[in-house]
Formats: C-alpha cells, structure tokens, sequence
C-alpha cells in the first residue's frame, strides 16, 4: 500500500513510527470548503480529523464531491503546495485530474467518511514514506519567465532585448503560465529584494561588498571584482566610490539624502546645459553629439533640453522604480513630466533643484491619508477558510487597507442546458446539483416554472409540504452561513455550533426540527449577545439604500422586497416579511437571526415537509416563469418546454446581483473587515452567472 | 549566587536552547529531507500561485499610538526604578512622579484631541 | 540541581497545556495527541518559500524559544526553585518577552508571503496596544513589594494577594499577556478566517514544532508572570508549594487559552484605540491608586 505524495527514503523503524504518529494525527485540508461539506451532509467536525485552513498545515486532502471544472487548476496548486508525506481521500469525487488518483475513495456518506479514514490510516501508517516517490507537476504549476523594464513596468516581453522606450536592458520575471501572473503593470521587477535593514543602507555599497569593487548604481547588492554588466539591469557597472553619491540618488528617493544626490546633479546639470545636444536621462554628465546609447547605464540618450531640470528627479524616479505594486502606468519618465517645472525659487540652504517627495510622487496614486506607498495584489481564494469556497477575491491592499478589489467566482456559469432538450426530470436534477449550497430552494425553483409553463398545478398539501422544505433550507443555510462567519472572525465555538445544528436540521422532519428549535434560538440569541460582537460588525459593509441588492442583504437595510410576501400559502402559515434598520454586517447577521426563527415557526404551522417533486407533464408545450425566495435572495427562473421536454431555460440569481457589492463594501477597509464585509453578503459562487 | 554567575546561567541557558533546536533540526534532516517541485515553494495564498514578491513598504496606518508609545517607553523605564524606592521615599516620591506622569496625560489627552488615536 | 527540576516541569507543564489547547479547540482529551503530532510533525518535510529571507525566517521561531525561556527563567515555583533570581526579575520579564515582536516580525518578513507578511505587521500593532499595559501594572506591583525580584513580590502578598489589592492592573495584565501570546481574541498574528494562518502558516515540520513549543513556553511564561505578580505565587494553605504553583499556573493557561472562542476577534483599530484611550487612563490611575495605598496600608 503506498501513497502517491510519499516522503522520500527508506521505511526503517524510526519512520515506521513516524508513519503511525502521522496516521493518527490527521490534519484536512478539505476541497471545496467545509461549507459543502456541511450542506452534502458530511460532519467532518465530529470525526476525528483536524481540519486546517492552509494546505501547508495539512497532510491530507478531502475532495467533496465532483470537483468542477474551474476548481482543478487551484486543486492542483493546493496539492502542490502540501508538504510530504500528503495523501488524498475524494468523497464521492470521481476523476480528479490534474491531481494524482485519490489514495482512497468512498462514496460521499458517513459511513463512506469513516471507512475511508480507516483505511486511509492502514495506507499512511504503510506508505507514508517510499524510497522512489514521484514529482507532482501540474500546468497550473509552471513557471514562465517574462521579460520587463525596471522603469516602464508595462513593458512585457517574452524573450531578452531592450524596452522600446527607454532602451534598457529588459530584467526576467518569473510568472505563471495561465495569464494569472498578469499583476502586469505594477509588480516590482526585481528578484532579490534587499531586507529592509539593507534599505537604509542603498548608499553604502561600500560596507556591504567584501572583496568587490565595481557595483551597479541602482542594485547597490550586486557586486563584482570586475567591470561589466548588471545582471538586474544591464546598466554598467561602476566603480564603488563613484556610486555612492549616485546611490543616495538611486536609492529609494529618501528626502534625506536628496541633497546630496541633487548637489551632484545639480552641478553637472550646468554642464548638461551647455554644448552638446544628447543626453541620458539618468546621467547628465553623460553628453554626446549624436543620438545613441548611454555608456554609462545603457538607456537611449535623449536631446539636452529636454532632461535639463529632470536629472535628480529620475534619479529618485530610479529608486520609486525599485519596487512598486502601482496600479496605473505612471512610469518615471510620466511622473517626471509632472514635475517639468519646479523652477521655483530656490530656498535657502537647500539645493536649486531640490524636489520634495510630495512633489516627487504627485502623479502616483496614493493612500486615503495622502501618503503614496507601495501596494501589493493578494489573492484570497478560492479555498480561503472564511470565504465561499469557489469565490477567488483578489485584494489590492495599501498596508492592511483594500485599495482595490475584485472578485470572481471560479464555479459559475455553467450551462442550464446539457444539450438542446432535455427531460423535465433530467433539467431539475441538473439545476439542484449545480447548486450544492441549496440545493432544495432551486429544485422548487425548477419546479414551479415547469408547472407554470405546463399549466399544471400542485395541490395544496404538496404546496404546504414544499413550503416547508425551502424553509427547512433556509435554516440550515443561514445557520451554515453562522458557522462560516465563526471560522472567519474567530468564533470557534460558533463554528462548532453552528455547523453541528445544520447538520442536525438538514435532513430532518418536522418532529425532529422541533426537538432542535430550542437549541437553534438559544445559538442565535447568544450570538447576537455575544462580546464584542457589536464592535466587531456595527458600521461595517454598509451599503446604500439605492444599491442594487437582493435577499437579507437587502431587508436589512430598513425595507426591500421577498418574494415569499405574494405567496399565499405561505401567508396561510403566517409568513411575514422581517425587516432591520442599519444596512450594515450587524443588521444582517440580526436578520438571519430572525429569519431563523420565523421559518422554524412556519414549519411548526406546515406539519410536513416534502421534498418538491418532479410534476408530471404530458407532451405540452409552453413557457413560464417563477421566483421564489432562495437563502440568499430572489432568484427566478423562465422555462420553455416542447412536447414535455425542456427546450430553454434562463435563470437569473441573487449571487448574480449582490456580488457588485464586494467593491463597495471593501473599499478602503481594513482587511479583516474587508473579509467580514464580503462574509457578511452571503454570496454563494456556484449562482455566478454573469 | 552573583549576579554575573547568574547571567552566565541565562546565557548558558540560550545556548542550549539553541542546541537542542539545532539537534531537532538535525534530527528532521536525517528522517527525511525536503524536496523540491514545482509550485511548493511558492508562499501559500489559497489555492492561486502569486509569485509576486511582497516585500514592499508596508503603509502602517498606527503611526499616531506609535510616536506616543515611544515617550511612554521612556517614561516607564524611568518608573522601575521609581517603584523600587518609592515606599521607602514616601509622599515626595509620589507627588515627584505625579507630576511627571500628569505632564505625560496631559501630551496623551492632547494627541487624543489632535486625532493622533486613530486609525490613520 | 533546581534549573533542572524547573526545566522538567516546564516540559511537563507544555506538554499539559498542549493537550488542554487541544481540548479547548477540538472538544475530546486526548493525553497522547500532542506526542503523536509531535513526532508527526518532525517526520513532515520543512518547507522554504523560494524567495524567502533564510535568515529571518529560520531566525524566527529560535528566538521566540529563546525569548520564552529567558522569561520562564525568572518565574519562581517554590521558594527557591527559580532558574535565576535576578534583582531585577520583572524587568527582565519584560525584556525577554519583548522579544516575542522582533521573532514575530522576522517570521512575516521571513517567507516573503502576503499573508504572513501582514500578520507580522499587525502584530507590531498589537504590540504598540499592549506593551504599555504590561509595564505600567508590574510597575504597581513593584511598588508594593518594594523590589524587582520575582521572589520578593511573591512574599510580599503573604497577607494580601495583588488581585484583590490591584483589580484594576490584574485586568489590564492579563488582557495584555493575551495580546502578547496573541491568543484570541487579540489573535491578529494568526487569524485562521483572515489570514488562513499568518505568520505560522509558512512553517512545516520541524519548524513548525519548534513554533508551537515556543508558543506554549510564552503562554506558560505569562501564566506563570500573573500567577507570581497577582495570584500570590506559591502561596497557599495545606499543600506544598510547588503543588500551588502548578494548579495555579494551569489554571491560568487554561482560561487564557479557552476564553478566546466564545467571542469574535477584535479589530486591531478598535484594540489600539480601547488600549490607549481607556487602557493607559486606568493603568495611570492605577498607579496613583496604588502608591496612595501603598503608603497608607503597612502590607
């Protein structure tokens, strides 16, 4: 029995030991999320798994369900990222490729869950180690190396050459290979950064070489014995004593030493201005007669008048260059063109040409406090523990603010249809199984517009029983929601509770609901009592009452609309639209809380419940259309059948609407209430339609 | 025991922790070395490969608390030996450092009203 | 011979708290889960991120080790058995412990990720809510016992115990100590929802292990600091000594480590902002307090 992610080496004892210290002490790492997990009925919770949130803690991988489609590539990057001895157990999975064929499979029930523990014990603690273990490679995983400008970071080539517009020498890139590393524009083109000790120390090329005499001007670590070329940058490399003052300049644009470094401008500025007719922007000593290259540092020279007040200024434009997430292309060449005329009057003691960094940084964007600093783009998804397992949400974040956001779901958008007519029963199965997070809401969906477009309709204990099912999901949807909100703000015991309530609630009957219905208001009080709480969520994600919304999103804000309120056999069973005040996460969370309530009360007035069933149409024709109330909002559903089958079918969801949200409700957040804030709209990823 | 005996305990004490670390390490080392492939050495970020490097100037936005933690850290290191003696001092030693912790508030609830405790 | 047998129960004592996180977190007790992730934590390969700063990410973890063992170093358990019995000892708590940043910081900084990255960065954060409300009430347990020496402050709360003669700065240092061990809810460092792991979550295997000891070292550390400037030490009737300061320091760890899960992490705003504002204001108080007491009250 063997593994396929087996740590190398022989099995001698002490890694036998090892093998049955790491069989007995599992830790998940569970795809998608734990969420579906939960909502396809899984309790990982109660076995004796730990589940992690970052691969890099676990030894083993759970996949729940088919994986979809645009889940693999991420899949195979998770896996990756694993370290040995890692092991794969896929729940009712199928084919998973690009991952390595699971260790062992079992079908996606309890019992499958707990089977497939125990014989995944027996593998590990046989296999975890194996003399000849092989390399995972995927092609999620390649790396393909660009080619970029230090100074034009939206030059981007695949081969070595020159940049087109300054005329240096192109510096490599690592990037991924499927147009994700596209953070194009803004990423910083060096490799090696110094640490930040060494930051201070740009100009002291000096004390950090041991033997070398020649450095090159912008990347004071590289140091040779020998004259040539920077390997960075392909500027020339210069004489360390020559650089230091150069260094200040090139540095990273302190104010302190810009004096300095414009003294040393300044003066040759003088020169620059006199006869010859080409210069290099970075060096105006450098003056020739014709147009060609700088010897110095390798970039096209340029006409003298042009560079005549630019030359300290693209010196620091070189050290802001060293390495900024920018969003725009404000190259230094564009900022310095800002700065064309700061032929101010000199002020006393401070050199003629001396730029400040407010000055110096005008045209770049800049932070909500005014401060222009450097930005990274993270991306957290699409199996972020607290987030919707599926929604890859890439933050541009200044510090720990969100500067920019953007979100998109990886398991959206799939065809209603799998073909060009499909049988009635076929297209609702289809419609409840693209949606795993409520799967109920949307076979009732399905349902009702095929009745509608067939003219048939339900009778009044199928209607009450269906009813009663959607609430049922509404429940164990919003108390999922409750858990993932826990994990994500740190709630444990909320994660705990919740969870093990939806799974009690899921499948049950009215009986069994009743039995939970004391627990379930107990867990929501308390939440809405709990310490801190208040703090953690007031004022946080708050939306407009113009914004587009749909669902708890939008009756939280102090009105909106449900689609339960023209239904009349809910209105038998004493249904009543709930509205909060506030628009923001605080006020949602509270109407989950009563949404909860109320639907446990009208399953208490229904009796029954009954899973919405498939009518049974003729060979009609017809189109119709229904909506219904899912968890997360409205979603409506038009159906065309001909001769009893499914012919078209266009379906519009609440996820859909709400999802414009996240840039809204992030802007400028910090980033822990940037992640509650899109916690805290409930999106559901699979419903992405757009 | 005196006192230089004793800071030769503590630094002795930091060596062998260092050692046993070390020997842990070595003991990592010969059970199984790691390997490298393709995609395992990029930092973790949720299932997407960023490759982005991400050591940039990071815009703390505490720099207000931050100015005024540094007085306050001067302050304390000139209450410990303060405490030491105070009883022994009595009243003057009380009234002595009330005066300068009162001056101290005072920079605080000023910074307070200028906006410095605040998210920047 | 004592430096020995301290050592042994702060072994002993890691090895407890572990199984009691473990507990708090996953719900059963389990005595021999700790040793088995141990050693499966030592046969799992250790990772580095390609572009990683070696130093600082191999740094980080050793010198939170070192940090919580020079503060464990001046905690006493009986009268006599203490590593070292500095004149100084609570000052050289502090220092020690303030080491728990710099190895922070070295470890976000280290991997060359975004997510730990920012987990180090906030943690400095949370450092500049906490540090003053650490110092300020040790400085009032000081004056009272009229010496910095760990043992002394223990004696001096053979009539009355800090916690009920200073309430106010027994609140303020134990919220502290949590923010320091960033426990939750003052987790900002580690945030599992926001930062699926921060700073611990590019460490594997052996690393990792040493992170976690370290991390149950300081907690015990700060335990045993609350337990010896507000709990009376080793003080108590009837059983010996060390038996009070095992039960004792147990019982603190266990409540700083269960307490975090029935609430929601606080904002790292709203921490700074509560630290300085009210935090400082009664800690200032509390030392006003206290020096009129101290001077009035002979104990």
């Amino acid at each position: 029995m063997t593994i396929a992610g087996a740590h190398a080496g022989a099995m001698t004892g002490l890694r036998r030991l090892i093998s049955t210290a790491m069989a007995r002490d599992l830790t998940a790492f569970v795809l998608p999320g734990a969420s579906v997990a939960r909502s396809m009925g899984l309790d990982l919770a109660g076995s004796p798994l730990r589940i992690v949130g970052t691969p890099r803690h676990a030894n083993l991988l759970i996949v729940v369900g088919p994986l979809p489609p645009g889940l693999r590539d991420a899949a195979a990057v998770t896996y990756a990222q694993m370290p040995r001895p890692r092991a794969i157990l896929a729940l009712g999975a199928g084919d998973i490729a690009p991952l390595p064929d699971a260790d062992v499979s079992a079908p996606l029930t309890r019992a499958g869950l707990r089977s497939g523990l125990a014989d995944l014990r027996r593998v590990i603690a046989a296999g975890a180690f194996r003399a000849d273990s092989g390399e995972f490679n995927a092609p999620a995983l390649e790396v393909r190396v660009e080619y970029t400008c230090p100074m034009h970071p939206e030059i981007v080539r695949d081969a070595p050459g020159d940049c087109p517009k300054c005329g240096m020498t192109l510096v490599p890139r690592e990037t991924a290979s499927d147009g994700h590393g596209g953070h194009g524009g803004h990423v910083m083109p060096r490799e090696d950064r110094p640490n930040p000790a060494d930051h201070a120390h740009a100009g002291h090329a000096q004390d950090a070489g041991g033997s070398g005499a020649y450095i090159c001007p912008m990347h004071p670590e590289v140091i040779s014995d020998a004259p040539g070329k920077c390997p960075k940058c392909g500027m020339n490399l210069a004489k360390a004593e020559e650089v230091e003052s150069h260094g200040h300049g090139h540095g990273h644009g302190h104010a302190s030493h810009a004096p300095s470094a414009h003294g040393d401008h300044a003066g040759q500025d003088d020169k620059a201005g006199g006869s010859g007719a080409y210069t290099c922007p970075m060096h105006p000593e450098v003056i020739s007669d014709a147009p060609g290259k700088c010897p110095k540092c390798g970039m096209n020279l340029v006409k003298a008048e042009e560079v005549e007040s630019h030359g300290p200024g693209h010196g620091h434009g070189h050290g802001d260059h060293g390495g900024y997430g920018k969003q725009q292309d404000h190259s230094g060449h564009d900022g310095h063109a800002g700065h064309g005329g700061h032929s101010k009057a000199a002020i006393d003691g401070i050199e003629p040409h001396f730029m400040s960094m407010v000055e110096m940084t005008k045209d770049q964007p800049r932070s909500s406090d005014g401060l222009q600093m450097d930005w990274i783009k993270v991306p957290f998804g699409p199996f972020f523990p607290g987030l919707p397992a599926g929604l890859r949400l890439t933050l541009t974040l200044d510090g720990d603010t969100v500067a920019a956001s953007d979100a998109t779901s990886l398991v959206g958008a799939t065809d209603l249809m799998d073909g060009p007519q499909m049988r009635v029963a076929d297209f609702v199965e289809r419609l409840a199984t693209m949606m795993p997070l409520s799967p109920v809401s949307y076979r009732a969906l399905a349902c009702a517009a095929i009745e509608v477009a067939a003219g048939v309709e339900p009778d009044h204990d199928a209607r009450r029983g269906r009813a009663a099912a959607v609430e049922r999901e509404r429940i164990a949807s919003h108390l999922n929601w409750l858990a993932e909100f826990g994990l994500q703000s740190g709630f444990l015991w909320l994660a705990a509770r919740a969870g093990a309530l939806q799974l009690a609630v899921q499948g049950a009957d009215v009986a069994g609901i009743a039995t939970q219905a004391g627990a379930i208001r107990r867990l929501s009080r308390r939440v809405q009592a709990a310490p801190l709480m208040r703090m953690r969520l007031r004022r946080i994600a708050r939306i407009g009452k113009d914004a587009p919304a749909s669902g708890p999103v939008d009756r939280a804000r102090g009105g909106g609309s449900d689609a339960r309120t023209g239904d009349p056999t809910l209105k038998d069973l004493g249904f009543e639209m709930r509205v909060r005040n506030g628009g923001d996460a605080l006020a949602r969370l509270r109407l989950r809380c009563d949404e909860i309530a109320q639907s446990l009360d009208v399953i208490a007035a229904a009796g029954r419940i009954a899973v919405p069933q498939v009518p049974d149409v003729d060979r009609v024709s017809g189109e119709g259309e229904a909506r219904i109330e899912t968890p997360r909002g409205t979603a409506s559903l038009r159906v065309k059948l001909a001769n009893g089958k499914v012919v078209e079918a266009d379906l519009d969801t609440p996820t859909d609407v709400n999802i414009a949200l996240v840039e809204t409700v992030t802007a400028q957040q910090e980033l822990g209430d940037a992640l509650s804030a899109v916690a805290s709209l409930d999106l559901s990823p699979w419903e992405v339609r757009g | 025991m005196s006192e230089l005996s004793q800071y030769a305990i503590l630094f002795g004490l930091s060596v062998g922790v260092i050692g046993f670390v070390l020997s842990l390490f070595g003991l990592a080392r010969a059970i199984g070395r790691a390997r490298s492939e393709p995609g395992k050495d990029v930092p973790a970020t949720a299932g997407t490969l960023s490759r982005d490097p991400v050591w940039v100037r990071y815009h703390a936005r505490y720099a207000g608390y931050a100015l005024l933690f540094l007085a306050f850290d001067m302050e304390m290191a000139f209450m410990y030996p303060w405490a030491v003696v105070y009883r022994e001092e009595g009243l003057i030693a009380l009234l002595d450092m009330g005066v300068f912790l009162a001056i101290l508030f005072l920079g605080l609830l000023y910074g307070w009203s200028q906006g410095a405790l605040r998210r920047q | 011979m004592s430096i020995l047998v301290v050592l042994l129960s702060l072994a002993a004592g890691a090895y407890a708290l572990a199984v009691i996180e473990r507990w708090a977190v996953h719900g059963h007790l389990s005595l021999t889960g700790p040793a088995w992730a141990a050693l499966a934590l030592m046969g799992r390969e250790s990772l580095l991120a390609h572009k990683s700063d070696r130093l600082f990410f191999e740094l980080g973890p050793v010198l939170l080790l070192v940090a919580g063992l020079m503060a464990v170093a001046v905690i006493p358990l009986a009268p006599g058995l203490i590593i070292t019995d500095l004149a100084t000892g609570a000052l050289f708590l502090n220092a020690a412990l303030a080491y728990v940043l710099v190895a922070l910081i070295m470890a976000g900084w280290g991997p060359n990720g975004a997510y730990a990255m920012i987990a180090g960065w906030r943690f400095l954060g949370q450092f500049i809510a906490y540090a003053m409300l650490i110092v300020m009430p040790i400085t009032a347990v000081a004056m009272r016992a009229e010496s910095l020496s760990t043992v002394e402050i223990v004696a001096s709360q053979a009539q009355l115990w800090n916690v009920l003669y200073q309430p106010v700065g027994f609140v303020l240092f134990v919220v502290a100590a949590m923010g320091l061990a960033w426990l939750p809810p003052l987790d900002l460092p580690d945030a599992t929802g926001e930062l699926a792991g921060g700073v611990e979550a590019e460490y594997t295997g052996v690393r990792l292990a040493v992170l976690r000891l370290a991390r149950m070292v300081i907690i015990l550390a700060l335990a045993g600091a609350t337990v010896t400037f507000y709990l009376g030490g080793w003080l108590g009737p009837w059983l010996p000594p060390w038996a009070w300061s095992a039960i004792k320091i147990l019982a603190v760890a266990a409540s700083m480590l269960s307490v975090g899960r029935y609430m929601p992490r606080i904002r790292e705003a709203r921490y700074l902002a509560l630290s300085w504002k009210l935090g400082i204001s009664l800690a200032l108080a509390n030392i006003f307090v206290v020096g009129v007491i101290a001077l009035v009250v002979p104990i």
